[in-house]
């Protein structure tokens, strides 16, 4: 009986792949430069571009699990336990920072 | 002898691989999940005996107001040990037993996803165990004295800091010594093996069921294994970094938990709890699901309410990750925090009721059977209901701030895990035993264990919810000569000797019973699931055939119809269906694969102790060389593991890993 | 344990007979992932079940960092007051990042070379997305020792103990990646390819790859660029 991988499930070319390093690339360029120009522009203070670096990010993030790592091409269900993971960090670590007076809330 | 094939390499072996099935050495390089659940039994239970010596060491030392049986020392060292060993070296690893025995069997596979790393989890905690008891030789609690040689001929102390840890007593400017040292990377060593487990465990559930068994046909014991399995895989990694944090305090000079130097102890109460409180569902879910196949099978039907039995116990597994701060609710966590968690915790007590209901729903109307795993499982359902009443009132904040660090509190949870866990262990022991000797354990003496147990865990711990509200206080080593608490306390001491009777009964049973006791037969207590479709001893191979199956309870629904008010009504095929399973069990009709046993596991778990033992005195000679030596055997073992294929016959080219 | 004649050992000659195709051990492969399977193998599945809790690790690491970093520290014991922010070098952490970006494309095109079954190919993509690594990770010793050099220890104060510990366990992460890929890289040398099942492993170690990229992504973003 012979082992086999999933034949079926559609790949990105090499040429996409590529493509899609070349964007990445660029967002990190522009995290970069959002953080100089927040350090360098006093009306721009981190309120503004925070946000948008955390943006950014998880632009980035999405596109790696969803590419690189394939996941969009996956049975659902290792979509449902990589984001439930996530997910669960992100409460539980919040409530956390909240609790001890790192993030403020008015709590 | 490994043939060639076209692409694979023969793996060239320094050992020759090990082939046995029986034998000494077939247990230490075993693959078998069933070889592994018994080894996780039987360590677990040597644990057991040791935790209950500890505590009846406490009840001696609080048998009368202020004694001097111990010292304030060890007596600490004594109530540390005692909670430590109970969670980590008994719950947990028996739990892990059944899980390991029953999984496979329970969805109609042979084996659980990755054998090796199914072994590796078990011989880490092994040597975790017994790394985790050295301390009570190696530890000390002091400075340095003498040279490193004289500090080990003093017969130590054990980790003293609370099975809690809490930081900053844990951390190097209040915890000298390396007990503590001992304690945190102990618990790291278990953390992996139980983490390693869940993967194995979830993958299996998903991914290895019979045909016809979907998620929502399997035993509700399957079910709270797979909630127990992601418990533990998301709040693992939260001790482990908490551990690590606390180990680079001591070691290496971190601040995390330093308050002087700015560090926040109150962070370590967060991070603890963070995986405390998923753990306490840990211990208490694999036991609600043994009730859950106990109760049916006693009652002649079905679980009342299985979809909602389920959807339950997943709902407290996740509300579980929800409500950790209210063991913190007097140290100094904000008003709003409180209410929070305060309403979080009450909220979590509507899952449970609703199993409770369901239990109960499910013996209204049955034909009962009182034999020792039922009178366990129905001494859980009232145990329990006790423990969780108790567990309900501490959630109201002004209250539990009274009942905080008293003995009110030490009665709720000793009635959930006593009462609850162990109970419910204490009935699958007995429900599964038939399966795992095929042969049946004494009923008299199973009944005596039982009503021994009763008499003497309540004697223990009911006086105990007065005793805190009176104002005893916990992991205290006296307390004062007051009349109410004297005499109650005596009757506790006397309560936990009777248990130590009990538990005596048991293991008397037990011993004799797998080797004396009348062969059990096919399928003894006319069951529900798949796991009694196959005769006792289970075979090597678990199914002579992989079995198929088209409902819940599809063993049953092939044993019994119903008439027209739905009792069970035995169908004239049941008979010839079960020698056939037999037949067919016993005599599989074609050759069938197993995995290989291997020694890397068994390595493995060796070499990860040593490591830990390097860091402890990695400022003494030999620390660094030994950590060294550790990893060199783990790496080595890692290598050999990833080219070792999973099954002896190389033929097929699957199997190179897990 | 009843001993079975019938359970086969490496003396066994009767070859295997397979009744249901299953070698024992269950639709380990997913084959036809419908009611009683997801159709996922075995290790991809536990890969991602694996992965998912490390967002756990991480994020408990990068919550430590969180709650110290702002703190005001004077006047506590055995401090020395230099705060992490105060000494980021980010271009050359900006550099690095960029680095470890494109490890997570080489790696992706050696797991599609393999896919291609170009054997040499995959060895280049993997020897490549090593040395990246390998060049990352020297990047992290290096801001080190310039920090350290600069005065802030692992005991400084506990923003930078939770600096030192979040980085530093990133750092591990990628180095226990870096020994995985060359593993592969010697085991295709040694036998002049990989094998398909093999070619799993590959996959797999490229998610372990991706994933500790994308918490890099995080890190780098959170740690560095927000003060």
């Amino acid at each position: 009986m012979a082992a086999h991988t999933e034949h079926h499930l559609p790949h990105p070319t090499p040429k996409q792949y590529v493509q899609i390093a070349l964007f990445l690339a660029v967002l990190t360029a522009i995290e970069v430069l959002l953080y100089y120009v927040e350090q360098g522009v006093d009306a721009i203070g981190t309120s503004v571009t925070a946000p948008m670096l955390i943006l950014l990010a998880l632009i980035k993030f999405f596109i790696v699990v969803a590419w690189y790592m394939h996941l969009r091409f996956e049975k659902a269900i290792m979509t449902k336990f990589f984001v439930a993971g996530a997910i669960l960090a992100l409460v539980l670590y919040a409530a956390t920072l909240i609790a001890l007076g790192a993030i403020a809330i008015g709590a | 002898m490994a043939t060639t094939t076209d692409a694979r390499p023969v793996a060239r072996t320094i050992f020759r691989r090990p082939a046995g099935h029986t034998g000494f050495w077939s247990w230490i390089t075993t693959t078998d999940h069933k070889k592994i659940g018994i080894m996780y039994g039987y360590t677990a239970f040597v644990f057991f005996i040791l935790g209950g010596l500890e505590a009846l060491v406490l009840r001696i030392q609080l048998a009368v107001p202020e004694n001097t049986f111990l010292s304030a020392a060890e007596y600490n060292a004594m109530f540390t040990m005692h909670g430590t060993t109970m969670i980590f070296l008994f719950v947990m690893p028996v739990s892990a037993a059944f899980f390991n025995y029953l999984l496979p069997l329970m969805i109609g596979a042979r084996d659980v996803a990755f054998p090796r790393m199914n072994a590796v989890s078990f011989w880490i905690f092994f040597f975790g165990g017994v790394f985790l008891y050295t301390s009570f030789i190696f530890g000390t609690t002091g400075p340095p004295e003498g040279g490193f040689a004289a500090e080990v001929s003093r017969l130590g102390t054990a980790p003293n800091g609370g099975w809690f840890g809490y930081a900053p007593n844990s951390g190097a400017q209040f915890s000298t010594g390396t007990v503590l040292d001992y304690w945190s990377l102990g618990l790291q060593i278990l953390g992996l093996a139980s983490l390693i487990s869940s993967v194995n465990f979830i993958v299996t559930v998903f991914n290895m069921r019979a045909k016809g068994m979907s998620l929502l046909r399997m035993p509700v014991f399957v079910w709270m294994t797979t909630v127990v399995a992601f418990l533990l895989l998301f709040s693992i990694p939260i001790i482990a970094v908490a551990l690590f944090m606390i180990t680079f305090d001591r070691q290496f000079g971190t601040l995390f938990f330093d308050a002087a130097a700015g560090g926040d102890p109150v962070l370590w109460q967060h991070l603890f709890w963070l995986f405390g409180h998923p753990e306490v569902y840990i211990l208490i879910l694999p036991a609600m699901g043994i009730v859950s196949e106990v109760l049916p099978t006693f009652s002649r039907k079905p679980l009342f309410g299985y979809p909602a039995v389920v959807f339950a116990g997943a709902a407290i597994g996740f509300m579980g990750f929800g409500v950790w701060a209210h063991h913190m609710f007097s140290s100094g966590v904000t008003p709003i925090t409180q209410a929070a968690f305060g309403l979080s915790t009450m909220a979590i007590a509507i899952p449970t009721g609703i199993k409770i209901f369901n239990w109960l729903g499910t013996m209204w109307g049955g034909r009962i059977t009182l034999n020792t795993p039922m009178l366990f499982s129905i001494g859980f359902v009232a145990m329990f209901v006790i423990g969780g009443l108790s567990g309900v009132t501490h959630a109201v904040v002004p209250a539990d701030w009274q009942q905080t660090d008293t003995y009110y509190i030490v009665a709720h949870f000793h009635y959930v895990l006593f009462g609850g866990a162990i109970f419910g262990l204490f009935s699958g022991l007995y429900y599964w035993f038939p399966l795992l000797t095929g042969r049946m354990y004494n009923e008299t003496l199973g009944k005596i264990h039982f009503w021994i147990l009763m008499l003497g865990f309540n004697m223990t711990f009911a006086p105990m919810h007065w005793l805190g509200l009176n104002g005893m206080v916990r992991r205290t080593w006296v307390y004062a000569n007051e009349a109410e608490l004297a005499q109650w306390n005596m009757v506790v001491t006397v309560g936990a000797f009777i248990i130590a009777v009990g538990v005596a009964v048991f293991m008397a049973n037990w011993m004799y019973s797998k080797r004396n006791g009348p062969k059990a037969g096919m399928d003894p207590w006319d069951a529900r699931t798949l796991e009694w479709t196959i005769p006792g001893p289970t075979p090597n191979y678990n199914f002579g055939v992989n079995p198929v199956v088209t409902s819940l309870d599809d063993f049953w629904h092939k044993k019994y119809s119903e008439d027209s008010e739905g009792r069970p009504v035995r169908r004239p095929e049941a008979d010839t269906l079960l020698a056939e399973l037999e037949e067919t069990g016993l005599n599989p009709p074609a050759p069938i694969h197993l995995p290989a046993p291997s020694y890397y596991p068994f390595m493995v778990g060796v070499a990860i102790p040593i490591m830990g033992y390097g860091v402890i005195y990695k400022d003494q000679a030999f620390g660094i060389p030994l950590a060294l030596v550790g990893m060199l055997i783990l790496v080595g073992s890692f290598a050999g593991w990833g080219v070792e294929p999973l099954e002896l016959d190389e033929d097929h080219e699957e199997g190179d890993h897990a | 344990m009843a001993d079975i004649a019938h359970v086969d050992g490496p003396t066994d000659e009767d070859g295997p007979v397979d009744d249901n195709h299953d070698n024992g051990h269950g639709d380990e492969h997913g084959g036809h992932g419908d009611h009683e399977s997801t159709g996922t193998d075995n290790r991809k599945l536990g890969m991602w079940v694996f992965l998912s809790s490390e967002f756990m690790f991480f994020g408990a690491l990068i919550s430590n960092y969180l709650l110290f970093k702002g703190r005001d520290f004077t006047g506590f014991d055995r401090i020395t007051l230099i705060y992490p922010i105060e000494l980021y070098d980010i271009p050359f952490t900006s550099i690095s990042s960029f680095v470890l970006l494109m490890s997570s494309l080489t790696m992706v095109l050696a797991h599609d070379a393999l896919a291609s079954g170009d054997q040499n190919r995959t060895r280049v993509w993997l020897a490549a997305t090593g040395m990246l690594g390998m060049v990352f990770v020297g990047g992290q010793f290096f801001e080190f020792s310039e920090f350290i050099h600069e005065g802030m220890t692992i005991s400084s104060n506990p923003a930078a103990s939770a600096f030192y510990m979040l980085t530093g366990f990133h750092g591990a992460h990628v180095f226990i990646g870096i020994l995985m890929l060359l593993s592969l890289w010697g085991i295709s040398r040694r036998q002049g390819g990989l094998t398909e099942d093999q070619g799993l492993n590959l996959e797999l170690v490229g998610l372990y790859w991706h994933f500790v990229d994308i918490i890099w992504i995080v890190i780098f973003t959170i740690v560095y660029l927000i003060p």
